[in-house]
């Protein structure tokens, strides 16, 4: 709890209007996208960094922990307030300082809105690739934070490719520059990376520079279907031997297409066990050339069904299935456990079988979608969190599916980050060794565990 | 169990992704957990969980609403969040009691249509005479806090007396292809006279024998207030005058009233009820499904646009049917505004009790409609005119804003509605830009 004294130091900080105290207003700040919430003592709205800077010596001061948070669609519990401290509220601050047309740069301030800043690159025929399917919600602090990916990612990388520089606010409340304007810049360690993905543990992120690409002129989306998973794998790894680099190759399972046909009769196929999304960008000519080439390998190679998009609507409709499916899949339980292994591709056949496996056996639903060019696949266990003996069986089956992505030589999280759902699991992938020089880096910059306590470590 | 206690299920949908983020438009502008539906429903679950008593705090979060449904059709799991929020108003107002002046409009003057024309009267008084001490004495403002002058000024022009008082109960016609009743709904009746008589003008051009029952509030005001009781008593009186009425057919020309007559069929729960509500259509979606609307022959120079009303859109779903009769207008053109169906921010009376709030998102709106250099904006709630005209005179805009009657009615030959519109006040040149 914080003394009333302290609120009032707060308050003078940052205007009355910017300080929630009330019952109300805290608990609306406690949850994020995962079913957990927890009460945080008081939620802050800074507008600025300096305001930021006078918190967090503030903090170190009276030793109370403040969580950064943006638009609090985390999946991995990253903004949870698990002890009680400050939620600071990064949504005031949602500028685009800047956007440089020469130097293929823009400047903003980390509470903007993912899709915002697309629509306005994309005005002046640029391009920022990174597409969590939560863009129209999620701030570009928040996806740096976690450094989320998208279904772009096969093609274009992920948030971390983007980044070029950052002004962060230590735990100490002091202003720290990292990188800056240039694609190249090795001067002494990559602070910027270090920061990208750092769930809030190590700084406040205050400005973001992202690297900017030009649009590519045109785009192609198909919908493939097949009868059997394998064939659909399979049509994944011959398509890039062929030297095609789709921008998306998206998959989604029997089950996850019968949620999703349920919220949006699309008429996707409710009898086959995968679909692929696939689509393919570049200079227009190329573009017709590949979704053709891809069409007849996948048809060559099992494929029931192949739909091409031949307009802006139909390609809305395939994408809008693909974008309601992480929402739709709680139709069957209310209760969403998201998962985000990724493993080396070739792998994804034999992860699909062993996950359909441990769901089994442990008698759980288990929806599988994810993006087969990189590997990245999101088990979703539906399950119902007030059921403990499910509960039970929930926890068992996800120590089992993290242990099959090590062992297949992949990793407990693609893009959704540790927080605090996957903290107990950690060291399963970094070991011993890695967990030591992790925790060292956390300890060295923040001695007091002011920032996001109780994240990627657990409990320490 | 209370209609809130009912709605556990639906809570328990919420996976909390927070979609409803992008639409809500008092997120957008306040960017305030609370007050979009993530956050409600989230409190509201605390509350049935026994963690949350039903404070004022909770009052005021709950209030702050504009049950536009944008995050319900964006919602996955299709939580119907309007209909929870109006299940906490009303549990909230039996807890808490409805404020005394809002208590005495919903159950005295809302049920009495003598009281509520007096009223309606002061308040063209007052205007006429700026007798403010009269609107403090009935109290009218009272309900509503804060920035009274402001207040005042969206506040339309009274007419002094009723519409329905100025014109005949029924339009006969020689050969009627249908017998229709018109619901004028209370803003036709006693400030957009226009508006009626545009719609009377536009039925009577198609062969129709047009009736205008005696009627009341159609109840949304009291609901939406948190008070079902006088909500349904003035569903019940409603559909007992139109039954009597013997008509194919009930139009509206309010969004809002539309949506609620239609949903008595849910609020009463009677055969009669059902049958009522299956025989409301908006004015629009009439014309364009079940008359062949045919427009005049007066040329409209001019660019046009549309604002979908909450109700009509997610409300109704109507969209199409006011695009298509537009299109039918010789002489116009129509341009689509970005986020059309954006609320406007009216909301009932949402834009007297929170006027700054409403007016940013008004100006959001009022931005949209000047970027296709329209003169012209078309919409078909009498709710959304009056705040669409607000705002755009605060931006000190020319575009001029008409219900689609008045539009359409502009087109024959002119009766009555003409001169009371002034038709040719439109310019001739296309667009302002
Ligand atoms: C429906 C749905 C679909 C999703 N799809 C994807 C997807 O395809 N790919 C993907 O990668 N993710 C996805 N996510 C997860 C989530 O949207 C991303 O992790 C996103 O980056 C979180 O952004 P946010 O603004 O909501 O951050 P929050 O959830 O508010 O915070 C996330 C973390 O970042 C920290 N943080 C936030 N802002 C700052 C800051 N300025 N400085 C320092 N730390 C900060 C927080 O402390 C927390 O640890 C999805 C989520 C949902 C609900």
């Amino acid at each position: 709890m914080l003394s009333s004294s302290l609120i009032n130091e707060i308050q003078k900080i940052l205007g009355k209007e910017n300080v929630f105290t009330t019952l109300e207003e805290r608990l609306c700040y406690g949850y994020d996208s995962t079913p957990e919430a927890f009460l945080p003592d008081l939620v802050i709205r800074p507008t600025c960094t300096e305001q930021i800077q006078k918190i967090l010596k503030l903090a170190n001061l009276h030793l109370f922990p403040v969580i950064p948070r943006g638009a609090g669609t985390g999946l991995s519990g990253g903004s949870l307030p698990v002890k009680g401290g400050v939620i600071l509220d990064l949504n005031r601050m949602d500028r685009i300082l800047e956007i440089d047309e020469e130097n293929l740069v823009a400047t903003v301030e980390p509470g903007v809105i993912t899709a915002h800043l697309q629509e306005e690159v994309e005005k002046r025929g640029l391009f920022y690739p990174p597409d969590p399917a939560s863009l129209k919600t999620s701030t570009i602090g928040g996806n740096v934070a976690e450094c989320a990916g998208g279904p772009r990612a096969f093609k274009y990388g992920v948030t971390r490719d983007y980044v070029l520089g950052l002004e962060i606010v230590t735990p100490k409340g002091e202003i720290l520059q990292t990188g800056g304007k240039t694609v190249k810049s090795v001067t002494g360690y990559d602070l910027t990376r270090l920061y990208t993905g750092s769930e809030g543990t190590l700084g406040i992120i205050t400005k973001i520079i992202l690297r900017l690409i030009p649009k590519p002129e045109a785009k192609k989306t198909m919908m493939i279907v097949y009868e059997r998973l394998d064939d659909a794998a399979k049509t994944v790894t011959l398509i890039i031997k062929q030297g095609i680099i789709p921008v998306t190759l998206e998959l989604m399972d029997d089950i996850t297409m019968r949620c999703v046909e349920n919220y949006l009769q699309l008429g996707l196929p409710l009898d086959a066990e995968a679909v692929l999304i696939i689509e393919v960008d570049g200079p227009i000519d190329l573009v017709e050339k590949q979704i053709n080439q891809v069409g007849e390998l996948s048809r060559a190679n099992g494929a029931r069904e192949v739909k091409i998009a031949k307009n802006e609507k139909e390609r809305e409709e395939i994408w809008a299935a693909r974008r309601a499916v992480s929402a739709a899949v709680v139709q069957i339980k209310p209760t969403k456990i998201s998962e985000d292994i990724a493993v080396p591709r070739s792998q994804i056949p034999v992860m699909v079988r062993r996950l359909k496996e441990i769901a089994f056996r442990y008698q759980l639903n288990l929806a599988i979608f994810g993006h087969a060019g990189d590997g990245n696949l999101h088990p979703n266990i539906l399950c119902d969190k007030n059921d403990s003996e499910e509960m039970e069986r929930v926890e068992k089956a996800i120590g089992e599916l993290f242990q099959a992505a090590v062992e297949l030589g992949g990793t407990l999280s693609g893009e959704h980050g540790i927080g605090t759902m996957k903290a107990p699991y950690l060291k399963l992938e970094t070991g011993e060794v890695g967990f030591e020089v992790m925790r060292a880096i956390k300890k060295a910059l923040d001695p007091n565990n002011i920032l996001n306590p109780g994240k990627i470590f657990g409990s320490g | 169990m209370n209609n809130l206690a009912k709605t556990t299920a639906y809570l328990n949908r919420c996976s909390k992704c927070g979609s409803c983020q992008a639409v809500c438009p008092l997120y957008g502008e306040t960017k305030t957990e609370p007050y979009v539906a993530r956050g409600k429903l989230f409190l509201l679950k605390s509350h049935l969980e026994g963690k949350l008593p039903l404070s004022s705090k909770m009052k005021e979060i709950m209030s702050l609403c504009l049950l536009c449904k944008a995050c319900v059709e964006q919602c996955p799991n299709s939580i119907p969040v309007d209909r929870m929020i109006l299940a906490a108003r009303q549990e909230i107002a039996r807890e808490k009691s409805i404020s005394f002046v809002k208590k005495n409009i919903f159950q005295h003057l809302l049920k009495n249509n003598g009281r509520l024309t007096l009223a309606a009267q002061l308040g063209y008084f007052y205007q006429r005479a700026g007798l403010q001490w009269l609107v403090r004495k009935s109290r009218i403002l009272e309900v509503f806090r804060g920035e009274l002058a402001q207040k005042e000024h969206l506040l339309p022009k009274m007419a002094k007396h009723p519409f329905r008082k100025q014109v005949p109960r029924l339009f006969t016609c020689s050969r009627p292809k249908l017998r229709v009743a018109y619901y004028t709904g209370c803003l036709t009746n006693f400030v957009y006279h226009a508006t009626g008589y545009a719609v009377i003008n536009v039925l009577r051009n198609h062969e129709l024998e047009v009736l205008i029952p005696e009627q009341w509030c159609c109840g949304i005001p009291a609901l939406a207030g948190g008070d079902e009781k006088t909500a349904i008593e003035l569903a019940r009186k409603n559909i007992d005058v139109f039954q009597k009425a013997g008509v194919d057919v009930v139009i509206t020309d309010c969004a809002s009233c539309g949506s609620m007559l239609k949903e008595y069929a849910d609020l009463v729960e009677t055969p009669e009820a059902r049958a009522f509500a299956a025989k409301v259509l908006d004015f629009s979606q009439f014309l364009s499904e079940a008359v062949s609307f045919h427009a005049g022959e007066n040329e409209i120079p001019g660019l046009v646009t549309y604002h979908d009303p909450c109700h009509l859109k997610r409300g109704q779903g109507v969209s199409g049917a006011p695009r298509k009769l537009i299109k039918m207008v010789p002489g116009l053109a129509f341009k689509e505004m970005k986020e059309s169906d954006r609320c406007c921010g009216a909301a009932g009376s949402f834009n007297l009790t929170y006027h700054n709030l409403a007016t940013k998102i008004g100006r959001r709106k009022v931005q949209n409609i000047q970027q296709t250099c329209a003169d012209l904006v078309i919409t078909g709630c009498p709710s959304c005119i009056m705040q669409l005209r607000h705002v755009l005179e605060l931006e000190k805009s020319p575009v001029r804003v008409l219900h689609l009657a008045e539009l359409l009615s502009m087109t024959y030959p002119s009766r009555k509605a003409n001169k009371e519109r002034g038709a040719n006040k439109t310019k001739s040149r296309r667009g302002r830009c």
